[in-house]
């Protein structure tokens, strides 16, 4: 029997989930939205927001449709007692978030918060949210190639609503769809800045120069300079593939991949990668390898994204130029290089004991003025496109040059068994291929690896 | 062998006995455990036995029963929420966690194997006591029964906490390790979201199965191989290192030995992590120990010698295969020997100096005096330490996985398919197994294979190395 009524309410709550999920957007935006965006002052819009109403009475408790239709109203009105929430941000964005998480606060004076703020780097935010579901934060950042396997993993909560601001539409269509899986969002853009491009020192390269891969070689050789990229890591040997058009995505299933780097045109690719390395100029480098080298002035060109503009800028003074990736070329044609679109999200995990105030945070961190004050501390660059559309925003030469490069950059959509396989054919391929392994053999078994079902 | 089946079947006669020769009273007691105490005027013993029995009672009802129901599939019940928009709270329906049924059918079906020992003790005891009063033997009070506790059964009272902690922290979590093998519990069957279920051996087949997309097998091995090698040399070099250092210390025409032996202390006072961390950053590929390399000619040296592949500006200590397995074992020869030499230095002190001295009478020589008097004594007091060494190697996880980690990229494709890395022991791989891939149910198989290997190689050593007669031999 009990059962019976816990199953009536779940299907009626669902189909009404649905009815708010898919109306939403349409119909309480504009009402509720719109005096919340400029200022966090979320506590007054209990008057307004008729439009949400037809759909409201028909929840369940008739006591939440007596207390008013505004969600946020009914929030603080049902909330008793202290809401305890935790969050994680990364390590470098910790005195940004206690600022927002004060104004949050003071933003819902009504409400005693005990806000927790651990760190927790974006690129590792899933293994640690994975080891223990329950246990993780009720808010945290993470980067948007991890979406696929949060959502798996039932760690994200659907965003089905808006309260403050308009998350679909504010933001960078590309950063709502690396937010979105199957065209639900499931988190919140947060930053628009975690793709790759290619650095340089302008007193080496002119602008004609980086245009061609093999022009950058050619003139960084002749000043007895390196470029450096981390060939070695599928994230990035993923560009010159991509480039020549050859397929890596992820198939329906959200596990297993499809992979033709092996199909026509994959030995030009990998013989190209040969050729570019054997030159000695072009130098497989890891992340922190580049940092020194760029600082030692071995470096003049590199690979790499907006975490490292402060070292080249530091190291290239006046001379610091980004721009996007150059053109290589495979089997006679210029291809050019593709790369991985990133976005660093902030999401919310639905076994949170206050989902609602967990949303509510999510949005604060997000929206317009926690972006512009990121961008103005941390130089990172904004997915919300009033925050983006702002001069200083548009001078910062990282941010131009990533946005240069979205035109051939994809978001990152890949399954957990690509990254093994390709980071140990970039190694092969920037060794010169030292056991001289046929090539299309090579490529073989690095899609049998990427293409490999998941039991 | 035959001892144990001995005492086994006495065990199980000894209940037929109290069954057959028991009283009404005895009979009563499998059904209700106080009523033997109760009729030997032992009332608070019989109260106590009672309470235990409706306890597990109600404990069979509301834990074991709805866990145990579960067991056989580990839950059925997806995980279903339900966010309502408009109050900003969620629903979540009742669901089943297949990683919490395990574990709480584990606990109920070691709790109910403890309550059975528990009723068969119960059993002879109340059938002794009905032999006691047959005889005409005095019965002991409860409060004899307390105070034997604190004299001849004192080691019971002594022994149950640690016997409790053992269970908690080792037993059953090992137990539920083991079930985990039997799983297909990875990221695909996460729980709370995902159900995991039982798979049988298949996880043990895939790791000994040899394919081009399954290449568990094929790794499997190279890893074990390597972990044996390392194990092997990383015991013996930091094990001669350590009594070479302490004799060098040791010996009389060194000057200053405090100060020498300190300094190999303090080495051992630095965190281990952070020694490694910053031998990883000395020798990385733009590290300061190849930028001084060059400098000296020595990489040039190397590549003519062939050693350094030509294409590389910079020798390759920890990313090419041979280079790292030769570094790893030279770095753990450096962090390692303080330890080994504290130990030998103890040991080297407490040789018998009159067999030292006739061997010299005799005309030995000092090698000669090293290998025949000074080896075995060492190894037969460190024999055991040795053995331990070697297991502790075997899982020596801090050397292998700070050295390499983020730096070491495999060039062997097959080792990559299965998430592997030359330079893997069996315990890294099953880390990163674990850590970055979920793959629960793999990183269990081989922690059990892991087990094995170290209890076999620990129960073959320390037999021979640790029988009775030795110490006659040595002397």
């Amino acid at each position: 029997m009990k059962k019976k009524v816990l199953a009536t309410l779940l299907a009626t709550a669902m189909t009404v989930g649905c009815l708010t999920g898919c109306g939403g957007g349409a119909a309480e935006q504009p009402a509720a939205e719109a005096p919340a965006a400029e200022a966090p002052a979320a506590e007054e819009p209990a008057a307004e927001a008729p439009a949400a109403e037809e759909e409201a009475p028909a929840v369940e408790a008739p006591a939440t449709a007596e207390e008013g239709t505004d969600p946020v109203a009914n929030l603080i009105a049902a909330t008793t007692g202290t809401v305890t929430l935790k969050v994680w941000a990364s390590e470098e964005d910790q005195d940004l978030t206690t600022k927002l998480l004060d104004d949050f606060k003071a933003a819902y004076s009504d409400v005693t918060f005990d806000i927790t703020l651990g760190a927790e780097s974006e690129s590792t935010a899933k293994d640690t949210v994975l080891t223990d579901v329950e246990a993780a934060a009720d808010v945290y950042a993470f980067a948007d190639d991890q979406i696929n396997d949060l959502v798996n993993a039932g760690a994200l909560q659907e965003v089905v609503a808006n309260y403050t601001f308009d998350v679909v539409n504010e933001n960078a269509t590309g950063a709502v769809e690396a937010a979105a899986v199957d065209g639900k969002v499931y988190a919140y853009p947060m930053t628009a800045d975690n793709g790759y491009f290619m650095f340089y020192d302008s007193s080496v390269f002119s602008e004609s120069d980086v245009q061609s891969l093999e022009k950058m070689i050619e003139v960084a050789d002749a000043a007895g300079k390196k470029i450096a990229m981390d060939i070695s890591n599928g994230w990035y040997i993923y560009a010159f593939f991509q480039g020549a058009g050859l397929e890596l995505k992820l198939n329906d299933d959200g596990l297993t991949n499809t992979c033709t780097w092996n199909a026509a045109g994959g030995t030009d690719v990998a013989q190209a990668i040969l050729d570019l390395t054997a030159s000695n100029v072009l130098v497989d480098m890891s992340d922190e390898d580049m940092a020194t080298q760029i600082a030692e002035g071995n470096v003049a060109a590199c690979v790499n994204g907006t975490w490292r503009a402060e070292t080249a800028a530091e190291a290239w003074g006046d001379n610091y130029a980004a721009t996007k990736l150059p053109t290589f070329k495979a089997g006679g044609k210029d291809c050019q290089m593709s790369s991985y679109s990133g976005y660093k999200l902030v999401g919310v995990n639905p076994h949170s004991a206050n989902v609602g105030w967990a949303m509510l945070l999510a949005e604060f961190l997000t929206n317009e003025s926690a972006q512009t004050a990121r961008f103005e501390a941390r130089g990172l660059g904004p997915s919300n496109l009033n925050a983006a559309g702002s001069d200083a925003v548009q001078a910062n030469p990282a941010i131009a040059a990533l946005a240069e490069q979205a035109a051939y950059a994809t978001p990152q959509r890949v399954g957990g068994n690509f990254w093994s396989p390709a980071e140990t054919l970039g190694q092969i391929l920037a060794s010169g291929n030292p056991d001289g392994t046929d090539l299309q053999e090579l490529l073989d078994t690095t899609v049998e690896g990427i293409t490999a079902p998941v039991e | 062998m035959k001892k144990a089946l001995n005492a086994m079947g006495n065990y199980f006669k000894n209940i037929g006995i109290a069954f057959v020769k028991g009283d009404v009273w005895v009979k009563l007691s499998a059904v209700l455990m106080g009523a033997g105490y109760l009729a030997r005027k032992q009332v608070i013993n019989g109260i106590i036995m009672f309470l235990v029995e409706a306890l597990f009672v109600v404990l069979c009802v509301g834990y074991a029963a709805p866990n145990l129901a579960k067991f056989g599939t580990l839950g059925t019940v997806q995980f279903e929420q339900v966010f309502d928009p408009l109050t900003m709270t969620s629903t979540v329906n009742d669901y089943d966690n297949s990683f919490l049924i395990l574990l709480n059918s584990i606990i109920a079906l070691f709790l109910i194997v403890v309550f059975i020992m528990f009723w068969i003790a119960n059993m002879k005891a109340v059938y002794r006591l009905q032999v006691r009063k047959e005889n005409g033997e005095h019965i002991n009070t409860f409060k004899e029964d307390v105070q034997a506790l604190f004299n001849e059964k004192f080691h019971i009272t002594l022994l149950t906490l640690p016997a409790i902690g053992i269970i908690l922290m080792n037993i059953l979590p090992i137990l539920v390790l083991v079930a985990v093998a039997f799983t297909n519990y990875d990221q695909q069957h996460m729980p709370p979201s995902a159900l995991f279920t039982w798979v049988g051996w298949s996880n043990f087949k895939s790791l000994f199965t040899d394919s081009v997309t399954v290449t568990f097998g094929y790794s499997f091995k190279k890893v074990l191989t390597w972990t044996l090698e390392w194990a092997v040399l990383a015991t013996f070099t930091t094990y001669i290192g350590g009594i070479l250092l302490a004799k060098f210390i040791n010996n009389k025409k060194t000057k200053m030995p405090k100060m020498w032996r300190t300094l190999f202390i303090i080495a051992i006072a630095v965190p281990q992590f952070v020694t490694l961390l910053l031998v990883r950053n000395f020798f990385a590929d733009s590290g300061i120990v190849n930028t001084f390399c060059t400098s000296i000619g020595l990489t040039d040296f190397l590549k003519n010698v062939g050693l350094v592949p030509s294409n590389l500006s910079y020798i390759p200590f920890l990313t090419n295969p041979g280079w790292a397995k030769v570094m790893i074992v030279i770095i753990n020869i450096w962090v390692g020997i303080p330890y080994q030499m504290l130990i030998a230095t103890g040991v080297l002190m407490n040789i018998p100096e009159d067999q030292i001295e006739s061997a010299r009478i005799d005309g030995a020589n000092p090698l000669q005096i090293f290998i025949k008097i000074t080896m075995p004594y060492m190894l037969f007091v460190t024999g055991p330490s040795l053995i331990t060494d070697f297991v502790k190697n075997i899982n020596n996880f801090n050397v292998i996985y700070l050295l390499t980690q983020d730096v070491y990229v495999t060039s062997d494709q097959l080792l990559a398919n299965s998430n592997a890395k030359e330079v893997d022991l069996l315990v890294t791989w099953l880390f990163r197994l674990t850590n970055e891939y979920y793959n629960y149910k793999m990183a269990s198989v081989i922690g059990i294979i892991v087990f094995i290997i170290c209890a076999a190689f620990t129960l073959v050593t320390f037999t021979r190395t640790i029988k009775g007669d030795k110490e006659e031999e040595f002397q």
